[in-house]
């Protein structure tokens, strides 16, 4: 059952519940996998650190209030192996991005995918990943 | 068949003077009683290897590059995740195994690398992420990415440490010998721990007989015996695989956990954050400067 969470949510038959790999520093039971969430908003912050990396992104809700909103992604290499350059997310730039929000209701969530201006698609998920103009692109068979 | 007694009777004898003469077991009842199964089974193997190949530069296995684990992080690949395990556990480790999994379901979840700590063998097999070997005709180094985390494995025909030395270790004590290109091991003087998050539990008293090697070119294989009169009724044999990694520059870096850790546990025993602007936020921006000072009494 999808549980609301924020104004923007992704229907039903866009669930990406199955998409987030595992975590190897932490349970992942804070977050609602059952639930996603989309926020449009702008970058303030790549933290392309371990043990996770973090990403920001600054948004207007309805009340007209900015929130930043926190999406946790995994570290440096895993995000590199899906292609996920440091370079990436600019501060500034603005984004769309979708994952599975904390449960009880702070603005945070794990990082599903991340969709540019360009229309590419950023994610650890292969099967979500697109080139600019949102085009498949070519996976690798090889981690 | 009287040749065939001999030589069994010959190589029964030989399993038995070697286990005596490593040094720091012959007098440690508790080594005795603790490792005794899997130290046969790996001088057994060493036996049966002529007492292992002797290693030299040129003939080392070429296991350079960068390798990550393969089929999730299930200590028994062959499980899928939240399943039942294949070990057969004690009661004691049942129980715990079955309290921990009713926990899970109820969101209550708590894994000691959230405080930043090493993973520790065995649980270390399980860890994804990006690994490398070391290999030196006396002695390999494998190594996993996540904490630096590093099993040093000794092959220039040393024991294990005396047991008035020995004391738990977070990668164990591990020795080991070449049977032509595979590598085998023996560990002990491990610390607890699970095989990770939704798995059982093992105890310090966990000895483990690995045989390393490398199937393909993109594939090294471990062929794994574990032995814990504590939580195994019987010795658990799983096989782990690793794969080659092809992604242009990667690198392995030193990886601290310390570097954006906001991860706490709450008194339910739950794993939660401390999120950006809240209370106790550790900013990894503001790391070099350590964390705010605490409010200093006004001196008279």
């Amino acid at each position: 059952m999808k549980r609301v969470v924020l104004a923007a949510f992704l229907g039903a038959g866009m669930s990406v519940t199955a998409s987030v790999p595992a975590s190897a520093h932490h349970s992942s039971a804070a977050y609602d996998r059952d639930a996603d969430v989309e926020v449009a908003g702008t970058v303030r912050e790549f933290q392309y650190t371990n043990p996770h990396s973090w990403l920001f992104v600054e948004m207007v809700d309805k009340a007209g209030k900015t929130v930043d909103w926190g999406f946790e992604a995994e570290g440096p290499s895993t995000l590199l192996r899906a292609g996920i350059k440091i370079s990436a997310l600019k501060p500034g730039e603005r984004v769309t991005v979708t994952g599975h929000p904390l449960k009880d209701g702070r603005p945070a969530a794990l990082l599903v995918a991340v969709t540019k201006g360009d229309g590419s698609v950023l994610s650890t998920n292969a099967a979500l990943r697109r080139g600019t103009g949102g085009k498949p692109v070519e996976v690798s068979s090889v981690p | 068949m009287n040749a065939f007694r001999a030589h069994t009777a010959v190589a029964a004898v030989t399993v038995v003077v070697v286990w005596t003469c490593v040094p720091g077991i012959a007098s440690a009842q508790d080594y005795a009683k603790w490792y005794k199964q899997s130290e046969q089974h790996f001088l057994e193997l060493k036996q049966n290897a002529g007492g292992g190949t002797k290693m030299t530069w040129d003939k080392l296995p070429d296991w350079t590059g960068i390798w990550t684990r393969a089929d999730g992080t299930r200590f028994d690949p062959n499980v899928p995740n939240y399943d039942p395990t294949t070990a057969r556990l004690t009661p004691e480790y049942q129980a715990r195994f079955e309290k921990k999994l009713a926990d899970q379901k109820k969101g209550l979840e708590w894994d000691s690398l959230s405080y930043c700590l090493p993973a520790g063998f065995p649980r270390w097999l399980t860890e994804p992420f990006l690994r490398e070997f070391i290999v030196r005709p006396e002695e390999v180094w494998w190594i996993t990415e996540q904490q630096s985390e590093v099993r040093r494995i000794y092959t220039d025909g040393r024991g294990h440490l005396p047991e008035d030395e020995a004391y738990p270790l977070w990668e164990g004590d591990s020795i080991g010998f070449w049977d032509g290109d595979t590598l085998v091991v023996h560990t002990i003087n491990n610390k607890e721990g699970q095989y990770n998050r939704g798995q059982p539990d093992y105890s310090d008293k966990v000895s483990v007989v690995e045989k390393i090697r490398k199937t393909n070119a993109n594939t090294i294989e471990d062929d794994i015996t574990v032995y814990d009169p504590l939580s195994l009724v019987e010795p658990w044999h799983v096989t782990n695989r690793y794969v080659r990694v092809t992604t242009p520059n990667l690198r392995i870096n030193m990886w601290s956990c310390e570097e954006n850790n906001n991860v706490i546990k709450t008194s339910d025993g739950a794993t939660q954050f401390i999120l950006k602007g809240e209370q106790g936020y550790k900013d990894p921006n503001k790391l070099i400067k350590g964390p705010e000072a605490p409010p200093t009494p006004n001196p008279k």
